[in-house]
């Protein structure tokens, strides 16, 4: 029976994570190539350009310009749906191609951006429990929110100043050396760390409050394994709910970092569509952004059951009461 | 929460009784608001103005932010810069307040079929990362502030949204609203007397907060060269434009500064509203 709804329950969050990819798509096709008045064409018509007509005539067939906009927006999602992202109006080469070579670079970049996140927000959080309450543990909580106030390029524009320009631990002329990628996760990571420390300071708090917090507080626990064991273990939900909400914000965030510390991947991708109005480019990476926050976001749903016992048992009434706190 | 929630019988008192922090963050904003409203008050240079003679100096008494590579007063130029900066990021949270508003008050108040589908809307503006979202709408839309401020707004509909939309729901089932609904009470009647005045609080705080998220987005957005191009003077421009001169460090720090103190004090009145007001 349990199992019986758990599953129905998984094919309905994959069903709706189905629609909710679709409707992604639409609307950003809504937005490039509806509302503006099919801005293709009128780049591709302006003279500035320097399109000519043969040029022209085979991309307006292969979006199918000259149809009617639902025709075109059902082309356009048949061939999303087969991964066919289309050819970018610049380069004249395929768009999966260029972000194919651009993903290797914003993986690493993202990745390592999360682990420092991670990392930070552990180490914040660690102290805002256990330092000496007035100084260490003010500090603590305040550097968070303090963080969150800093616009993401101001953060890379310090660490370039300082780390690079002052103290000379890496060069910006080599964007892809080991230092200099550290220094922009970094630059990528503290605002997503600042995030992550909110919500789990606010957990740790919730947990030391429980009585069996003072229980084990009481039977002599050091206060690592009191930390470990009794805070932050039940508070891993939440902190996988904010690692899965922040990929996008890592998504977007990388455009900002990439450009400011010059490296080459999906960010500075997007810059450069921008700049040249290369939509076909534009449309695939916010699709995909979209595709990528989805599946991280169905994939921690489903892990929650794996990760917390309460969430396994049979009574729904003690699964949602746990369900709302965490929301 | 507190005794000052009460109708105060001395309003200097009340002010008195205000955390220090918070009166310094309501200061910031005045100063803000008074730079926009009159930018011509707060400095006697000319933003527009170079002095190639004098250009990348450090601050002093006469230049306070120093002055950039055309030798501009930087002050001034911040000052000036204020007006599009403060008024886009507004735009952009009145745009997600109507829109997430109106979108988490239906699929509260009205629930069933309505809240599915608005449901779903909203997942999909959270699954699109909200600044790749702005950047889209500006690069289909135009490089002009105003569509900074126009995307910024869009890509906030769906924090509003959601939070409308539980404090409806929260409001919804308590009993003085089903009481009000079993004597006969309109839903207009009851919408208006009973869900609103209660979901407005936590509302105006998100507002206020999402006016500095706003503030920080638009400059990341001016920052890559989406908004007005110069001589405009949003903070985010300011910043980029010195940037490319890193032996005049302060071309950086004192707009970034500007942007880190306005958004600071903005936040701690958003923790006032919600905690204390």
């Amino acid at each position: 029976m349990t199992r019986n709804t758990s599953l129905s329950q998984a094919a309905r969050r994959i069903g709706q994570a189905l629609v909710v990819i679709l409707l992604a798509y639409s609307f950003t096709f809504l937005i490039i190539s509806v509302l503006p008045g099919d801005p293709i064409s009128n780049m591709l018509l302006d003279p500035e350009n320097g399109f000519t007509e043969e040029e022209i005539a085979p991309i307006i067939a292969h979006y199918g310009l000259d149809r009617p906009v639902l025709e075109q927006w059902w082309m356009a999602i048949s061939r999303f749906a087969l991964g066919d992202l289309g050819i970018s109006l610049r380069s004249n080469r395929p768009v999966s191609s260029m972000l194919l070579e651009a993903l290797p670079s914003t993986l690493l970049l993202a990745g390592s951006a999360m682990l420092v996140a991670l990392l930070l927000a552990l180490l914040i959080a660690y102290a805002s429990q256990n330092l000496p309450r007035r100084w260490g543990q003010g500090v603590a909580r305040v550097l968070p929110a303090l963080s969150l106030s800093v616009p993401s390029f101001v953060i890379g524009l310090v660490l370039i100043q300082v780390f690079a320009f002052q103290l000379g631990l890496f060069r910006i002329t080599q964007p892809n050396s080991l230092a200099a990628t550290f220094f922009a996760a970094l630059a990528l990571g503290i605002p997503v760390s600042a995030q992550i420390a909110e919500v789990l300071i606010a957990n740790l708090d919730h947990e030391a409050g429980q009585e069996y917090f003072a229980v084990a507080q009481a039977r002599g626990l050091r206060r690592s394994q009191l930390f470990l064991r009794h805070q932050l273990r039940p508070s891993a939900l939440p902190v996988v709910t904010m690692i899965a909400l922040s990929i996008g914000e890592l998504l977007g965030g990388s455009l900002i970092t990439e450009t400011i510390f010059g490296r080459k991947g999906v960010g500075s991708l997007v810059q450069s569509a921008v700049v040249t109005q290369d939509f076909p480019v534009l449309q695939s990476v916010v699709s995909l952004a979209a595709v990528v926050f989805v599946l991280v976001n169905l994939l921690a749903d489903l892990l929650y059951p794996l990760l917390d016992p309460r969430l396994r048992r049979r009574d729904t009434a003690a699964r949602d009461d746990t369900a709302e706190r965490l929301a | 929460m507190s005794a000052t929630t009460l109708s105060p019988p001395r309003p200097l008192a009340w002010i008195g009784a205000q955390p220090l922090a918070v009166l310094l963050a309501f200061a910031v904003l005045a100063l803000v608001v008074s730079w926009s409203a009159a930018p011509s008050l707060f400095s006697s240079h000319d933003p527009f103005l170079g002095l190639t003679a004098q250009k990348l100096l450090p601050p002093s008494a006469t230049n306070w932010f120093g002055t950039d590579h055309l030798g501009r007063d930087l002050y001034a130029r911040v000052v000036q810069g204020t007006w599009s900066s403060v008024t886009s990021a507004l735009i952009a949270t009145l745009i997600g307040l109507a829109i997430g508003g109106l979108l988490g008050l239906a699929s509260g108040f009205l629930g069933g079929w309505v809240d599915t589908v608005i449901g779903r809307l909203i997942d999909m503006l959270l699954a699109i990362p909200n600044f790749l979202l702005a950047v889209v709408i500006v690069s289909a839309f135009g490089f002009q502030t105003i569509n900074v401020a126009v995307a910024t707004g869009v890509a906030s509909v769906a924090v509003f949204a959601r939070l409308m939309r539980s404090e409806v729901m929260k409001t919804s089932t308590a009993v003085f609203v089903e009481a009000s609904v079993l004597v006969g009470g309109r839903a207009a009647h009851v919408l208006l007397r009973h869900v609103l005045p209660n979901a407005y609080r936590s509302v105006v705080a998100l507002a206020v907060l999402q006016f500095g998220t706003s503030i920080l987005t638009i400059a990341g957005l001016a920052f890559l060269g989406y908004g007005d191009p110069p001589p405009a003077a949003d903070w985010g421009l300011l910043v980029a434009n010195g940037k490319d001169y890193p032996s005049s460090p302060w071309l950086v720090f004192a707009p970034a500064t500007v942007i880190v103190v306005t958004v600071l004090a903005i936040n701690r009145i958003s923790r006032w509203i919600r905690h204390a007001a």
